[in-house]
């Protein structure tokens, strides 16, 4: 019943498809389904049939019946009212059944293509579209799309019923339906102007809300900041401000929400009454109407009267749908910017990676780098450095071809990136990013995610291997703790620890590691440098290097600023040369050396 | 008076036996509500009742030869007065309801707030920011939902059975016979459709669930998920779960499609006309009466697609008043304790034997250290070693199961809580400031501090240069409407915070590290200077802290497995070794 209030939290959607390009696409949906289609067809419009045959029937049989009063008519009669309503039941039974089964398929469908496509775009999609806003596309809009069809096919089925009565009834009296038809304008204009009353103060009653939430938030969040200063009372007489605001403004809109109801209802019955009367009039002399066709035009008030309200949110409800299918089609649509044009298969790689004056940049608003050569052996351990926003992470992240860069070459053992097989060359890829993610489930399955055959002690041997497998025994089930949502049940040091496992497992020709900035326990911290130190030895080690040791043990560190290396060797070199390099190492590395670690000396006072 | 950490002054009493009983004795603060909205109910279902007695009429009117106009006039006169008597009581009705609701849900929000405050922090610590939001937000609004429209409706849709088969009595009492059946038909039909429903749609709810946070994993991995070249095994395990979600969605369609209770009107109507057709040939009643008898029997229908609607907003509504009563009934087992000590605290701490654990899961097991007054004792240990426990059992904010904490020789538990927490500081891992200004950020702990002491606690945290900086300097807003600080930059309006209170027992967990050297060197400064004068317990991960501290404690797995100065343990540790050989 409460739907004069739907779709009133509508958010205004920039539309990119026309109606009609997003109407097709949705058919073609359909289309598969079309013996269902026409079923469905069929039994709405014989349920309102149906329906509308009831009323009809009744007042039938009280004209005849009044003629005729004998058991065998009332029987007959009252025996169809009976055998319609059966039937109207069994039709409507079937097209909800048959209605679900397809809607159900075909959100499958869209859910699944729109899924396929999504993950196969590049990274620069996703830098650009917050998770949050992705997983919602995919699963709340086509959610949001399957609920507008089934309104859809609500909504037909009521306006059958409407139309198919109003005509029997424009051939009984043409004039009385009129009275009863004109009613519309005014209820859908009642209807129309109350929505807009009714949605402002919805968003000030969710403004209201939002308050009050995010100050219990804020409160709970910060309840050991108040506990340890003894300032309970205050948040308290904050809360019932907020409080008291949001219970006014809620009263405000609960009051307006609720009496569209009644108003409306008064206006149908004064309806009722008025055309009670001109119906009146109209059975009198002769020819006129029969007494039994007065009591279905009574009727018919109720039959027109809140189908016609339903109208009002039809169609912001439709339009949602619309934008709700729109967003996921723009997901299909949207086509990845990384293009291969070869698909060589990778039988083995040595590591060699070169960039040829490569161009790159993420947006056109500014480019990452210019014109970058780099020559990396096979082998060879490269520590990048640089401040924030030097282009470090772009290197990493074009060598996974993650991205698509503008111009020059990048060439993996002298073979043009661009006409590799992707999926065979990732294999020989290993990644760590900064804050590891791991999936829900075992240490166990993280560690073996990419390499699903794995053996049981292959996976123990890569684990522990990593930092001496001390950190096993410090993890509640060993390989066989659960890591949780996005790895939130182990420290970050721990996974950062299995991330690195998981690297050893899969043995690839190519590290890339962006250390993390984040600080782990110094315990914890040795141990994945000492994993570390194993991991890069024998292979391409590309770090973007935060630790002062791993610096310390690349074979060449790149000073990189504004997408250009401007300078480049070992520590030792390039700290005595005092260059960039230095300065960079007294901005970033300096704490984390001996020497300042010993140039504090005791605490005065002690 | 049950066990609390902070009180609400004239505190109304609700009942908390259980969630019935509360919601009743909310709704009994404001009795004259419910009242109104039961009468008005009676009233607006007698008047739309009577909208149908007088169509009847009408007919009985116009079905006579040589009526007049006038007649009729009359009753429709009647049919309007009753349509307006009907919306004025409906009005009336659901804005008492809307009263009702709006009331109830402010003041159990109140309600819980307040008991919220004054828990534990055995309490927060055990429960997620999002499970309490979740209660205070949703539940909150669920409470509301119940009343407005979910009660209403069921008071409205009983009545709208009652009234009309009263009436329909008055007109005959042999006509409620079809009625009667309907309405046990209609209950039992309702029942068995509750019965199948529920499962269905709980089925259909988790699996949307499972559908959205597995796709989130998905999306939030996907960098992981590419080079591992996992596309087709992620995308399977989609469409695995989108299928079951469809054949959920299915299943419920064909329970919806298939609702039974609508037959059982469908059937009774046509037994109804039978019925009154019936008594009308044998003379007991009029035609008008039998149209009157329909339209009375019509109102039925309605009730028939709304009750379960509200029925289940009120379970809902029970449910979500049992999780909030759930956190009000919490017992915390600490109190405000105020007849306790209030001393000046020298800053001796001292652990005996300390035991402590979470649900039966041990969090620290018999540690025993001491420290004097004045010095700096560094904690070490990996994430979940019980670092962060140790130092809160120090306040207070949990109380030790075994063994017992001194501060000056005296345990914590007979200190009065207001003069031991006055007296220890605490600057957490995670800064937590309030929405405020930096100046009532800084002043949270005194309020009615003067902007110079402010400035000189800020100067003291080397915070000072960086808080000018900003365009409204100590008047700058943090946090969403305002500036977003740096880790660093929270930790020293931290460390301001703590000055200002001038605390006797400084407790630091700082476990994030700066990442230039320069912020660096102006944490340190600003810790070394805070930690002078005062007992100062530093969690942290700096070497420079641990070299320094006057004593070190290793923690692992909850137990103290070395403790000692630097030069102590670089002798005896083999891991404390390691630590400082990757330098």
């Amino acid at each position: 019943m409460g739907f004069i209030l739907d779709g009133l939290e509508t958010e205004s959607y920039d539309r990119q498809y026309s109606d009609r390009v997003l109407v097709r696409r949705i058919v073609d949906y359909f289309r598969p389904h079309v013996r269902q289609m026409v079923m469905v067809a069929i039994t709405l419009t014989l349920n309102s049939v149906a329906g509308t045959a009831a009323p009809i029937l009744i007042s039938r049989a009280i004209d005849i019946i009044s003629r005729r009063p004998d058991i065998a008519t009332i029987s007959i009669f009252s025996g169809a009212v009976l055998l319609l309503g059966a039937l109207a039941w069994v039709f409507n039974y079937v097209r909800q059944k048959l209605t679900a089964e397809m809607v159900g398929d075909v959100v499958l469908k869209l859910r699944s293509d729109v899924f396929e496509k999504t993950v196969r775009h590049d990274m620069s999609f996703f830098d650009e579209n917050p998770s949050g806003k992705m997983v919602s596309r995919i699963t709340s809009d086509t959610q949001d799309f399957s609920n507008t069809v089934t309104l859809v096919i609500e909504f037909l089925s009521e306006f059958l019923l409407v139309a198919i009565l109003g005509i029997w009834l424009f051939t009984i009296n043409w004039w009385l339906t009129v009275i009863l038809v004109a009613m519309a304008p005014l209820a859908i204009i009642t209807a129309l102007s109350f929505r807009r009353i009714a949605r402002r103060v919805t968003q000030q009653a969710r403004r209201a809300t939002a308050v009050i939430n995010a100050h219990i938030q804020e409160s709970i969040s910060g309840i050991m900041v108040a506990k340890t200063f003894r300032q309970e009372k205050t948040l308290f007489n904050g809360f019932l401000e907020n409080n008291r605001l949001a219970y006014r403004v809620g009263l405000q809109r609960g009051i307006v929400m609720n009496l569209i109801f009644p108003v409306m209802g008064i206006a149908a019955g004064v309806g009722t009454g008025l055309l009670a009367y001109a119906g009146g009039i109209a059975t009198r002399g002769a020819g006129g109407m029969t007494p039994g066709n007065w009591y279905l035009f009574m009727q018919a008030v109720g039959f027109f009267w809140w189908p016609l309200l339903s109208i009002a949110s039809f169609w912001s409800q439709f339009q949602d749908g619309l934008s709700a299918a729109e967003r996921a089609f723009a997901l299909i649509d949207n086509e990845p910017v990384v293009k291969q044009i070869g698909a060589l298969p990778v039988p083995e790689l040595r590591g060699e990676v070169e960039f040829r004056h490569v161009r790159f940049a993420y947006n056109d608003k500014e480019i990452v780098l210019p014109d970058f050569s780099l020559h990396i052996r096979p082998g060879e351990t490269v520590a990048i450095v640089g401040h924030t926003g030097a282009g470090k992470s772009s290197i990493a992240r074009l060598v996974a071809r993650f991205y698509e860069y503008q111009s020059g070459e990048i060439l993996i053992d002298g073979r043009d990136i661009r006409s590799l097989d992707l999926a065979d060359y990732r294999k020989y890829i290993g990644l760590v990013p900064q804050d590891p993610f791991l999936f829900s489930g075992t240490v166990a399955d993280n560690i073996r995610y990419g390499n699903a055959d794995a053996l049981e002690a292959d996976v123990l041997a890569a684990a522990a291997h990593v930092g001496r497998g001390d950190w096993l025994k410090d993890l509640p089930n060993g390989l066989g703790t659960e890591t949780g949502e996005r790895g939130a049940s182990i420290s970050l040091g721990q996974r950062q620890l299995v991330a690195l496992a998981r690297v050893l497992l899969k043995d690839p020709a190519i590290f890339i590691l962006d250390e993390a900035t984040a600080s782990v326990d110094p315990f914890t911290e040795a141990q994945i440098q000492e994993g570390l130190m194993g991991l890069m030895k024998n292979r391409t080690a590309i770090v973007i290097a935060h630790r002062l040791s791993t610096v310390k043990t690349a074979n060449r560190i790149l000073v990189l600023q504004k997408g250009r290396i401007i300078e480049e060797g070992t520590h030792d070199g390039l700290l005595a040369a005092g260059g960039h390099y230095a300065e960079l190492y007294n901005t970033y590395f300096r704490h984390q050396s001996l020497e300042y670690i010993e140039s504090f000396g005791p605490r005065p006072g002690t | 008076m049950e066990k609390r950490e902070f009180h609400v002054d004239n505190e109304y009493r609700y009942t908390r036996t259980g969630p019935g009983r509360w919601i009743v004795s909310h709704m009994m603060r404001h009795p004259l509500f419910p009242i109104v909205v039961v009468v008005t109910s009676i009233i607006n279902n007698y008047a739309y009742g009577n909208i149908q007695l007088y169509v009847g009429h009408g007919f009985d009117v116009i079905t006579k030869a040589g009526w007049l106009a006038a007649d009729l006039l009359v009753v429709v006169a009647f049919i309007a007065g009753s349509a307006i008597t009907q919306g004025l009581t409906g009005v009336g009705r659901n804005i008492a309801v809307e009263f009702l609701a709006q009331r109830l849900e402010r003041e159990s929000r109140e309600e819980l707030y307040g008991s919220l405050l004054g828990k534990s922090q055995t309490f927060h610590g055990r429960q997620r920011v999002g499970d309490i939001m979740a209660r205070a937000t949703n539940d909150m609004h669920m409470l509301n939902l119940m009343f407005s429209p979910g009660l209403m409706l069921i008071v409205d849709s009983m009545l709208a059975m009652v009234v009309p088969f009263f009436m329909i009595l008055t007109i005959n009492p042999a006509l409620g016979l079809v009625p009667a059946i309907f309405l046990v038909l209609l209950s039992l039909t309702l029942w068995d459709y509750n019965k199948r429903l529920t499962p269905v749609s709980i089925g259909q709810r988790e699996q949307f669930g499972l559908l959205n946070s597995s796709l989130a994993e998905t999306i939030s991995g996907i960098e992981v998920v590419k080079s591992n070249v996992q596309e087709r095994y992620e995308w399977n395990k989609f469409t695995g779960n989108a299928r079951s979600f469809r054949d959920y969605f299915v299943k419920q369609g064909i329970v919806e499609a298939r609702y039974w209770p609508m037959m059982a009107f469908a059937v009774c109507w046509g037994a109804a006309l039978f019925h009154s057709l019936l008594l009308w040939k044998q003379g007991t009643i009029s035609l008008g009466q039998v149209i009157a008898f329909m339209g009375l029997f019509g109102t039925f229908r309605f009730s028939t697609f709304i009750s379960l609607f509200s029925f289940n907003l009120v379970q809902i509504g029970i449910a979500s008043a049992g999780r909030i009563l759930e956190f009000i009934n919490y017992k915390s087992e600490m109190d405000q304790n105020s007849a306790g000590r209030g001393a000046h605290i020298d800053g001796r701490v001292e652990f005996r034997n300390v035991s402590f654990a979470f649900d039966e899961n041990p969090v620290l097991t018999n540690v025993s250290f001491t420290a004097e007054p004045g010095q700096t004792v560094a904690i070490v240990g990996q994430t979940g070693s019980g670092k962060t426990t140790l130092t809160r059992l120090i306040n207070r904010i949990f109380d030790v199961q075994k063994g017992s904490v001194l501060i000056d020789g005296v345990d914590v538990r007979e200190w009065s809580m207001e003069s031991l927490r006055s007296q220890i500081s605490f600057i957490e891992q995670d800064v937590f400031l309030f929405s405020l200004s930096i100046r009532e950020n800084i002043a949270f702990g005194v309020q009615d501090a003067g902007l110079a002491r402010i400035e000189t606690a800020a100067r003291e945290a080397q915070a000072d240069a960086f808080i000018r900086s900003f365009k409204d300097g100590y008047e700058t807003e943090i946090g969403e409407r305002g500036v977003t600080l740096s880790g660093g930059q929270k930790q020293r309006i931290a460390i301001a915070r703590a000055f200002l209170t001038d605390p006797r027992i400084l407790i630091l967990d700082d476990s994030t590290s700066a990442i230039d050297s320069r912020t660096e060197d102006e944490i340190q400064q600003a810790m070394r200077r805070i930690a002078q004068k005062r007992t100062t317990f530093i969690i942290t991960h700096r070497l420079s802290q641990i070299r320094w501290a006057d004593h070190i404690l290793v923690l692992r797995g909850g137990e103290v497995v070395d403790q000692g100065s630097h030069d102590d343990l670089l002798a005896r540790s083999g891991d404390y070794q390691r630590i400082f050989a990757l330098l």
